[in-house]
C-alpha cells in the first residue's frame, strides 16, 4: 500500500505541471475551492432533494417527474471531480497521505455502489406510471444511506485542512484552524 | 477594535479557535458545509424547476422541500455564528464578509417572492435572481479566507 502510494503521489506530482502552476498562481486555488463548493451545493440539491422525496417528503411530487433533477445533481459530481483533481494534481502528498481524503473517497466509491443498487433492484418499481406516492422501503433505505454518505462526503473533504501530513503552520499537524494552502 | 479584542479573549472564542476537539472549529466548519449544501442546493433546485428542468414536477409542490431547506439556512445561521465568535475580527474586518451577507440576504428575500410569483406564474427573472445569490454567497463565502485584512484584534 504504502509503495503504491508513494507511486501514486509521484506520478499525479509530474502528471500534469501546468495545472499545478495555475493553481499555485494567486487566485487558482481559491478558484477553484469556490467551483468545488458549488458543486458540492447541486449535488446535494438535487441528489440530496430526490432521496428527501423517497424518505416521504413532497409525496405528491411523481418519483419519475423528480428523477429529471438527477442528471444535474450529477453534472455537480463531474464538476467536482474536475476541481477537486485540481488540488491532486497540486498537492498529491497532501491528499493521498490523508485518512480524512481517504474516507472521502470510500464514503464517494460507497455514494456510487448504493446508486447503482437504486437502479439495479427498486428504481423501476418506485418510478412506473401507476407507483405509489410511498417509495418502495428498499428505496427509503438507499435514499437514507445515500444522505448520510454524501453528509459523509462533505465532512471528510471539509476535515482534509486537519489531518494534513507534514507540517503546516506552527503547531504541526493535527488540528491546524488557520491553515491555507502552502506555497 | 475593543470589542473584538474583548470578544476573542472569551472562554468560547478561545474554545472555537484553540481546541483540539473536533467538535470545536472543524466540526462547526463542516457544519457550516452540510447547510450551505442543503439552502444554496434546494433553492438551486427550485430554480431549475422553474427554468424548465422536470417540468412534470408541479412548480407549487416544490415547495414542500423548503423546510429541509430552512434546516440548512438556519444550521448556517448558527454555525456561522460560531465561526464569527472564533474569528470577529477576521470576518468583521473584511467587505467580503458584507458582500456575502447581502448575497445571502437577497437569496432569503427572494425565496418568499418566488413563493408569491409562482401562482401567477413568470418567476424566470427570480430564479435566474436566487442563482445568482446563492452562487455568489458560497463565492464570497469560500473567498473570506483568502481575504481578509486581519485575523484577529491588533493584527
Amino acid at each position: 500500500m504504502a509503495n503504491f502510494q508513494v507511486a501514486l503521489v509521484h506520478w499525479l506530482a509530474n502528471a500534469a505541471p501546468p495545472i499545478a502552476e495555475f493553481m499555485r498562481s494567486k487566485w487558482g486555488w481559491p478558484m477553484a475551492e469556490s467551483i468545488h463548493f458549488l458543486g458540492l451545493s447541486m449535488l446535494v440539491g438535487c441528489i440530496g432533494l430526490f432521496d428527501l422525496r423517497l424518505l416521504g417528503m413532497a409525496k405528491r411530487i411523481p418519483i419519475a417527474a423528480l428523477h429529471k433533477l438527477i442528471p444535474w445533481g450529477l453534472l455537480g459530481f463531474a464538476i467536482n471531480i474536475t476541481s477537486g483533481s485540481l488540488f491532486l494534481l497540486t498537492e498529491p502528498d497532501q491528499y493521498i497521505y490523508n485518512p480524512s481524503f481517504q474516507f472521502k473517497v470510500l464514503f464517494i466509491t460507497l455514494a456510487g455502489a448504493n446508486a447503482l443498487t437504486f437502479y439495479a433492484t427498486t428504481y423501476g418499481r418506485a418510478t412506473r406510471p401507476d407507483a405509489p406516492p410511498d417509495a418502495p422501503r428498499t428505496a427509503k433505505v438507499i435514499a437514507a444511506v445515500s444522505l448520510s454518505l454524501w453528509i459523509g462526503v462533505i465532512v471528510c473533504g471539509r476535515l482534509l485542512t486537519f489531518f494534513r501530513p507534514g507540517d503546516c503552520g506552527p503547531a504541526g499537524p493535527g488540528v491546524i484552524a488557520d491553515c491555507t494552502p502552502r506555497r | 477594535m475593543n470589542f473584538l479584542a474583548w470578544l476573542e479573549s472569551t472562554a468560547a472564542s478561545e474554545w472555537v479557535r484553540g481546541s483540539p476537539s473536533l467538535f470545536a472549529f472543524p466540526g462547526i466548519l463542516s457544519a457550516h458545509t452540510v447547510g450551505m449544501g442543503l439552502a444554496a442546493g434546494i433553492n438551486a433546485a427550485i430554480a431549475l424547476r422553474i427554468l424548465g428542468v422536470a417540468p412534470n414536477v408541479s412548480i407549487t409542490e416544490m415547495k414542500r422541500f423548503l423546510p429541509a431547506m430552512w434546516f440548512g439556512f438556519w444550521l448556517n445561521f448558527v454555525s456561522g455564528i460560531g465561526l464569527l465568535i472564533g474569528y470577529p475580527t477576521k470576518a468583521l474586518t473584511n467587505p467580503d464578509f458584507y458582500l456575502k451577507l447581502a448575497l445571502i440576504a437577497g437569496g432569503v428575500w427572494l425565496v418568499g417572492r418566488i413563493q408569491e410569483r409562482i401562482e401567477g406564474g413568470g418567476a424566470r427573472r427570480l430564479a435566474v435572481a436566487s442563482l445568482v445569490c446563492w452562487g455568489g454567497a458560497i463565492t464570497a463565502g469560500r473567498l473570506l479566507a483568502y481575504t481578509y485584512r486581519h485575523l484577529m484584534a491588533g493584527r
